[in-house]
């Protein structure tokens, strides 16, 4: 065949330029935006802060230099949400084309950072901290490209091997001199503290005419004709909108001779990322036997950990008479139960049960609902059990004042004293004023007591 | 001085183990440690509010003397660390090449937890003439598979540190570590006692309250002392006279509808909506799953419905609150639960 080309196809395609890629949908807080608008005025933003923080901080280094030990001031940052965005979104779907696209549309040059590199704390700080915090030498003769930093598969970080490389992604963040894109596929507990840090873009599959434009656009420019519109539309269904995905599969079958049934070969190309959690929660509920949930819970390497808090999370999303919903909720409530005893006590031989109860206990759960049908969007579990400890500052200022006269633990303060606290400030302007002079309060904790 | 504190809970806090309210054979127990000078480790098993905490911090301040405050120490285990206490837990996670042994350069696997918060504190010798120090551990199930870490600490450690653990969940917590605590089960305080302390506490603000108002005040407050003075405390501004119509109307204003509206939502049967306000009523009040599941069962006697409906409902929360016992994710539990009640309104 003459149109075998070396560099795949997926990297032939990738779009230069924004303007030239079929955007992907997004969304803030479930608020629909334009992605490549958002992300331009992301950029200038940023270096407009940039330079203002820069200034102010020239001048208070100056006023340091000169100023006694005791007036230092402190140098200005700029705020994480305008240093950094995160893209989340299922695999293939052009989060780092994006990027690139952008990059290349400002003149930017992109400093990558990927799960293929050993993310702990030293190599993170070593590749990134130079780039970040000090301009090179030249900088300051020629005006160099501004660079742009890519954190992809920022949800890879994971385990002892990137220990410590959250903790250096946000102090990146704070003190960063170039913008900062991160992309992620899931939501990871491990990676709360940085949700609340920046600014979260929900990114979208394309839609399935839009993905088709683009294979025909391929198709046609690869001078391939043996895959008609039905196979197209096939390999376009099993990859769930992974553009990615679809590309490599259409270089896989343009490169081979077609003699046999070309359905018959669509539906044997097997990728590594097809069991990925966002289709294996999907595939989850459209089982019919125990069986098929028991071998693709069998076959995923996805963290049963997690995996049943994703089932929880998307539960209503596929179930949705309340008979059924009941019962799933009755085999998952029983295979958390059991996974409980099996991690107090060890009893690891009951975790059949815990399979069999959360995968095919849950999907076998639809009676009455009808089969899922189209597209449904898988989401992250937004809850988890650790991360409802959390407090606002003025609230542990408030509790250490009153720890240094009675010993009250967080929790009970919040929702115990508190509430009296307020209720009994309520009553009179006295009672306020003798509580918070005796607690020696200051003007933001007495707000809190109102 | 102590007329000076403005909110009477503190005022009225217990200072010695002497001024506690009630628990004489407890107290005779702990007295008993405190003369022989040894005690083993203790484990406080009780209802949450019962006053474990401040039965673990006056007896080892009065077992310590004037070495308290460099021999104890409170752990909070369902705090979570904070990211410089995990920076250092990391920092510390490989022994130095320059140790002698065949750990030298290895990484070790304590836990975080145990690493920064406990290991440091019970490593150091007791300072003084104390026989050792005192570590307590709030909501000790919490600490979940690291409780395999701390056990050993208890071995190796003991001699220099004596732990009491406290929780309500005894069976969050392993054998090994049960089998190494004597156990005090802390029940609730018993009425007479209750009685007791009000009438003393109204004596010295000079107010008035009868018998029969404190059965009530006993009944609101859920036989929680602090619960109790807060709302003689707030009765109080009203004027000298504590009264039934008093009480019920304050002890209204603490009660928070989100659970009622959480109550009502599940009985229409709209469970994304239920959801939706659970999640929001742990995000603000950062209850536990069993405390959501009490204050349900609670907010149940409140609305009307027919007895076979309440004892139906009631039998869905107990088994929801017992799986949440043993179980990892308590909002599986409590959705579980919600999604049983909605079925449930569809027969009413």
């Amino acid at each position: 065949m003459s149109n075998i080309v070396k560099i795949p196809w997926v990297e032939k395609y990738r779009p230069k330029s924004m303007k030239e890629m079929a955007l992907p949908t997004a969304r803030v807080d479930r608020q629909r935006v334009k992605l490549d608008q958002e992300l331009i005025n992301f950029i200038n933003k940023f270096f407009k802060e940039r330079e203002r923080v820069n200034k102010i901080n020239a001048e208070i280094r100056v006023f340091n230099r000169t100023a006694i030990d005791k007036v230092q001031k402190e140098e200005e940052k700029i705020l994480p949400e305008n240093a950094a965005v995160l893209l989340e979104g299922p695999p293939g779907i052009g989060k780092t084309s994006i990027v690139y696209a952008l990059a290349n549309d400002l003149n930017m040059e992109v400093i990558e950072t990927n799960a293929s590199d050993t993310r702990t704390r030293d190599s993170l700080e070593k590749k990134l901290k130079e780039t970040t915090k000090s301009r090179g030498i030249m900088d300051f003769i020629v005006r160099s490209k501004e660079k742009l930093i890519l954190i992809d598969e920022i949800d890879g970080i994971y385990g002892v091997q990137d220990r410590g490389a959250v903790p250096t992604i946000i102090e990146l963040i704070q003190n960063t001199q170039f913008p900062i894109i991160m992309c992620a596929n899931e939501y990871k507990t491990n990676l709360q503290p940085l949700y609340t840090k920046v600014r979260r873009y929900e990114v979208h599959p394309l839609s399935k005419n839009e993905v088709l434009k683009i294979a025909q656009n391929i198709l046609k420019k690869e001078n391939i004709t043996n895959i008609n519109k039905e196979a197209l539309e096939l390999i376009i269904d099993k990859n769930n909108g992974d553009l990615r995905g679809i590309i490599n599969d259409l270089q896989g079958i343009g490169q081979i001779n077609l003699e046999e049934d070309i359905n018959e070969v669509i539906l044997n190309l097997h990728r590594d990322n097809l069991e990925e959690i966002f289709s294996l929660i999907r595939d989850l509920f459209q089982v019919t036997s125990l069986r098929d949930a028991r071998r693709l819970t069998d076959k995923s390497d996805v963290d049963y950990n997690f995996l049943y808090k994703w089932v929880n999370e998307n539960l209503p999303t596929f179930i949705k008479s309340n008979s059924d919903l009941a019962e799933a909720f009755e085999n998952l409530s029983l295979a958390d139960e059991i996974f409980g005893r099996i991690r107090i006590n060890q009893y690891w031989s009951l975790l059949p049960y815990f399979f069999d109860l959360f995968a095919g206990g849950v999907a076998l759960s639809r009676k009455d609902t009808p089969a899922p049908k189209g597209f449904h969007r898988v989401v992250f579990p937004r809850y988890s059990t650790g991360s409802y400890y959390s407090l606002t500052n003025t609230e542990k200022e408030l509790i250490e004042k009153i720890n240094m006269k009675y010993e009250i633990s967080p929790i009970e303060f919040i929702q115990n004293f508190l509430p009296f606290l307020k209720i009994l400030c309520s009553t009179s302007r006295k009672q306020l004023k003798n509580i918070s002079d005796w607690l020696e309060l200051d003007a933001k904790e007495k707000k809190l007591l109102k | 001085m102590t007329s000076n504190i403005p909110i009477w809970r503190i005022k009225y806090h217990p200072n010695t183990l002497d001024e506690v309210c009630g628990r004489e054979a407890l107290k005779g127990t702990l007295k008993l440690f405190i003369n022989q000078r040894n005690f083993p480790h203790l484990l406080f098993v009780g209802s949450e509010r019962t006053g474990k905490t401040t039965l673990a911090r006056l007896f080892s301040k009065e077992f310590l003397g004037e070495n308290f405050s460099a021999n104890f120490k409170l752990v909070y285990a369902n705090v979570p660390l904070t990211s410089e206490e995990r920076k250092q837990a990391s920092s510390e996670a490989y022994v130095s090449t320059s140790k002698i042994g065949s750990l030298a350069g290895r990484k070790i696997t304590t836990p975080a937890f145990i690493q920064v918060k406990i290991k440091p504190f019970v490593q150091l010798k007791a300072l003084g003439d104390s026989p050792f120090k005192i570590l307590v551990v709030k909501n000790f199930e919490a600490l979940g598979a690291d409780q395999q870490g701390f056990r050993r600490l208890m071995e190796k450690y003991g001699s220099n540190c004596r732990m009491i653990l406290i929780t309500s969940k005894l069976s969050g917590i392993i054998e090994p570590i049960v089998s190494r605590c004597q156990i005090f089960l802390i029940s609730r305080i018993k009425f007479e006692n209750f009685k007791n302390l009000v009438k003393e506490i109204t004596e010295k603000e000079s107010l008035e309250i009868d018998d029969e108002v404190i059965e009530i005040l006993f009944r609101l407050s859920e036989a929680r002392i602090s619960r109790a003075i807060d709302l003689i405390q707030l009765s109080s501004i009203s004027g000298k006279i504590i009264d039934n119509d008093k009480l019920y109307e304050i002890a209204q204003t603490f009660q928070n509808d989100m659970i009622r509206s959480l109550l009502l939502i599940s009985l229409k049967g709209d469970f994304l909506k239920a959801r939706e306000i659970t999640r929001k009523i742990l995000s603000n009040y950062k209850y536990s799953s069993h405390e959501i599941f009490k204050l349900l069962l609670d907010e149940l006697s409140k609305i009307p419905l027919s007895k076979f409906a309440r004892c139906k409902l009631i039998s869905l929360i107990a088994e929801s609150d017992f799986r949440a016992l043993d179980g990892r994710d308590d909002d599986i539990q409590i959705s579980s639960l919600i999604a049983k009640i909605c079925l449930f309104s569809e027969y009413l």
